[in-house]
């Protein structure tokens, strides 16, 4: 193969797709951005993926990358230290996230200052190894996360299991809280870590009211049925399978999915064999 | 040590029939292994070796940070079935942490590590089946890993390994002429044609080596063409299966267990 | 713990005055300090300093049983650790990544190039063979340590005699020196090692023989070993800044002549040293 037979390469995708060393336009022109370099005056790229171009901005998506956070993103992530005065959380980032003392509901509700004896039973809150659940609420100079669980929507996770997925197949969506009808919570994380658990009746509540530090910090799993059981097992390796197609997770698609899947299914275990998930897969694609 | 197998016989054939400037086979793998952020199988004839490269993500030890730039770890372990000789190698063996400081070295300017302070890059090679060309293959395969976990780099890093047989040049070495002739291995990153590794552990005449150096320098574009083949194949493959949900047509599989 | 590095108006005073082509001990680009060598009373114990980087390299021999699979070769062995003597950059224990790169070249440019012959080595086929053990003691530490213990550990060879061996029969008599002169050892050629360091900015020029400051600076090192027979042994550039191709090969003619002049001067201080012992045959 030479020069010509990687033009052909090229060529014959409908996507504008590049790789590291390829120049991509001049600088001149153009800025550069996310995924490029400069290199005389000529914008070239640094990863493979996509080209994107906003007006004069020209920028490489990676195809599979870790998480980049932005604020305001939802995050599943897992407790790895209890530092002072703050947590360090793994969030499938490029570094730990940072979740501040002052940035959790404390018991006793309402807005009040963090006393040193809750610095002391920081452990009783959030250990090593807790999942939770919570919002990218600013960046440090150093390009590291700050997270906060100022909301009764956010906090420790329980009643379910994590299924990890490349971040780009979980796509912004108007809720992440998805609730499917089989009595199954989702939360997808976008940093791709997914929390698939019991469904547990909605707090309609707003600000610190019907906040209680028992439920939120409680380590104690809630008794779970038998059906819920294979239903979050069914959500998870539907989950799987759409992860090993590479296709992005939507809350009409998992649903649908799981429609399917209970029609065509004789038993959950069905779900781990690979020709029912192709069958699956084809589904999905033939209904677009 | 006189071999009665001849290098280059009078057609011009090698050992295994390859001609003098044929390379051997390359396959490559881009498949997901297993929880890595990037991986990579590559063959070069019957050179195997899989890499996996973790990161960024956060040092696992403090003393590993540092401020301004992300810190590259390389790990190399040889299958002790690798070789024809079974024989196990301790990981403080010199010539596998020489080998390791070597493909960190390599990356470690080529690699936007300025982008990632304070987080830590894990590359671990595992050769499977060795038969000369091992550096070029974790090079190689060290490339194509980092590609894949979307890891900023200038460019692509292309390695081939070289010798010259009396006075003819060859290039991709299988073992047994490894044994026998001069040999080197030259890593080149294509887009400026400039070189970043260069080893030569065996005695060369000064006119024969800048031959041979030269026809390296140039294979590596070669290698740069399979190389961005089956990364553009891959990306293409992931995308398509991506669109796919929202508009119908083709369907990509990245299985993990392929 | 990592050693500090350089503060930045250091860095910055050292780039700027390389991009003049100056360095801070008034050499030129592509000088090496000059090297000297001092010669113990022993044959075969050499010190070698470049500036302040010094090396002390000796070699022993000894008889011992040769390998089952080589019963016709005699064996080298390289003892080489650097102790935090040399520099407070270096730990003992666990080898560094720098401690590794030298022990590794000194083994390929005086081991594995098949400087000294090693069937010469041969007393006894299969029951006797010389070892000649070459111990490296790195005593200071102010740059290019490399190219300094390659010197001392191939000077210290080629002024190394052992004794001479008779075989009669089965048996071995090892004469002392003051009953026959003693044999050098069969050198087959003198592989020198050159080291030039490169610097992150592309426009400036190398440098051959980096002082410790240079060094700790550089983007990369290209490290080669020859001899005065233009052959290159081992040419090693482990990553680094990339270089173009001909800036490479402008390197080895640079180290071409160098390697010349590296080995008549050798050749003048051995001789010298030579001469001025007395050696007595009874």
């Amino acid at each position: 193969m030479d020069v010509d037979d990687l033009e052909n390469i090229q060529s014959s995708h409908s996507y504008n797709l590049t790789c590291p060393g390829e120049s991509l336009t001049s600088s001149q022109s153009f800025m550069r951005g996310h995924g490029t370099y400069v290199d005389n005056e000529e914008v070239v790229a640094s990863v493979a993926g996509t080209i994107q171009r906003v007006n004069k901005l020209i920028s490489v998506k990676a195809i599979r990358s870790r998480y980049s956070p932005e604020v305001g993103d939802l995050v599943v992530g897992r407790i790895t230290e209890v530092q002072p005065r703050r947590w360090k959380v793994d969030a499938n980032s490029r570094q730990d996230a940072v979740l501040m003392l002052s940035s959790v509901n404390l018991p006793g509700g309402v807005q009040r200052r963090k006393l040193e004896s809750d610095e002391l039973q920081m452990r009783g809150f959030f250990e090593e190894g807790d999942l939770l659940v919570a919002e990218v609420q600013a960046f440090f100079a150093d390009g590291a996360m700050s997270l906060h669980t100022r909301s009764l929507r956010y906090g420790k996770l329980r009643n379910g299991q994590l299924v990890v997925v490349p971040p780009i197949l979980v796509r912004r969506l108007k809720s992440h809280f998805i609730s499917l009808p089989c009595n199954v919570d989702l939360i997808l994380g976008l940093n791709g870590y997914i929390w698939v658990s019991k469904h547990v009746k909605e707090i309609d509540q707003e600000g610190e009211q019907g906040f209680d530090a028992e439920a939120v910090y409680s380590n104690i799993n809630d008794e779970i049925d038998i059906p819920t059981r294979s239903a979050i097992s069914r959500v998870t390796s539907i989950i799987h399978i759409l992860r090993a197609h590479f296709i992005p997770l939507t809350d009409t698609l998992l649903l649908e999915t799981y429609e399917w899947t209970i029609e065509h299914e004789n038993h959950t275990t069905d779900l781990l064999q690979q020709d029912f998930g192709e069958a699956m897969v084809a589904y999905i694609s033939s209904t677009g | 040590m006189a071999s009665r197998i001849e290098i280059l016989n009078e057609g011009g054939f090698r050992s295994d029939g390859r001609r003098q400037f044929e390379l051997r086979t390359i396959e490559i793998d881009l498949a997901q292994q297993g929880q890595a952020d990037g991986s990579a199988v590559i063959a070069h004839g019957l050179t195997h070796v899989l890499v996996s490269v973790f990161g960024p993500r956060e040092a696992r030890m403090r003393s590993h940070t540092m401020h301004d730039r992300a810190n590259i770890n390389v790990e190399i372990s040889l299958a002790a079935f690798s070789t024809g000789d079974r024989r196990k190698r301790s990981r403080g063996d010199k010539r596998i942490l020489e080998f390791a400081s070597t493909i960190k070295s390599t990356f470690e300017p080529v690699i936007q590590t300025t982008l990632y302070p304070r987080s830590q890059i894990d590359i671990f090679v595992q050769v499977v089946q060795q038969d000369g060309g091992l550096l070029q293959a974790c090079i190689n395969g060290t490339t194509l890993a980092l590609i894949t976990a979307g890891i900023a780099m200038l460019d692509f890093v292309c390695a081939i390994s070289g010798g010259v047989h009396s006075t003819s040049p060859l290039l991709d070495l299988t073992n047994l002429e490894e044994n026998d002739v001069p040999n080197m291995t030259v890593a080149v990153m294509p887009k400026t044609q400039k070189v970043s590794l260069l080893t030569m552990d065996t005695r060369l005449h000064v006119e024969r080596f800048e031959e041979i150096f030269r026809l390296a320098v140039e294979a590596g574009s070669t290698i740069l063409v399979e190389m961005k083949a089956a990364v553009l194949g891959r990306s293409s493959r992931l995308i398509e299966s991506v669109d796919s949900s929202t508009q119908p047509h083709g369907l990509g599989v990245e299985n993990d267990n392929s | 713990m990592r050693p500090p590095s350089p503060s930045i108006p250091e860095k910055e005073f050292l780039f700027s005055s390389l991009k003049e082509s100056l360095r801070l001990d008034g050499r030129t680009m592509l000088e090496m300090r000059t090297p000297s060598l001092t010669f113990g009373s022993d044959l075969g114990w050499v010190e070698c300093a470049l500036g302040k980087t010094k090396v002390l390299a000796q070699v022993e021999a000894k008889m011992v049983k040769p390998q089952p699979e080589r019963p016709f070769e005699g064996t080298i062995s390289i003892h080489s650790e650097i102790s935090p003597m040399a520099s407070s950059d270096y730990e003992p224990g666990r080898p560094s990544e720098d401690e590794v790169t030298i022990t590794r070249m000194l083994d390929k440019v005086i081991r594995r190039s098949d400087a000294v012959d090693k069937e010469s080595l041969c007393i006894l086929a299969g029951q006797r063979v010389w070892h000649i053990r070459l111990t490296l003691h790195f005593l200071t530490d102010a740059g290019n340590l490399l190219d300094c213990a390659c010197l001392a550990g191939i000077v210290a060879l080629k002024h190394f005699r052992r004794p001479e061996v008779e075989v009669i029969g089965d048996d071995v008599i090892v004469h002392l020196p003051s009953e026959r002169a003693p044999m050098p050892l069969a050198i087959h050629h003198t592989p020198f090692c050159f080291t030039f360091a490169f610097f992150p900015d592309a426009s400036t020029p190398p440098v051959l023989d980096p002082s410790h400051l240079e060094q700790r600076l550089s983007a990369g090192v290209v490290s080669i070993s020859l001899n005065a027979q233009k052959e290159i042994c081992v040419l090693q550039k482990l990553g680094g800044v990339p270089l173009g191709a001909d800036d490479i090969l402008r390197l080895v003619d640079v180290s071409v002549t160098k390697a010349k002049e590296m080995h008549s001067f050798v050749e003048a201080s051995l001789m010298e040293d030579w001469n001025g012992r007395n050696i007595e045959v009874r």
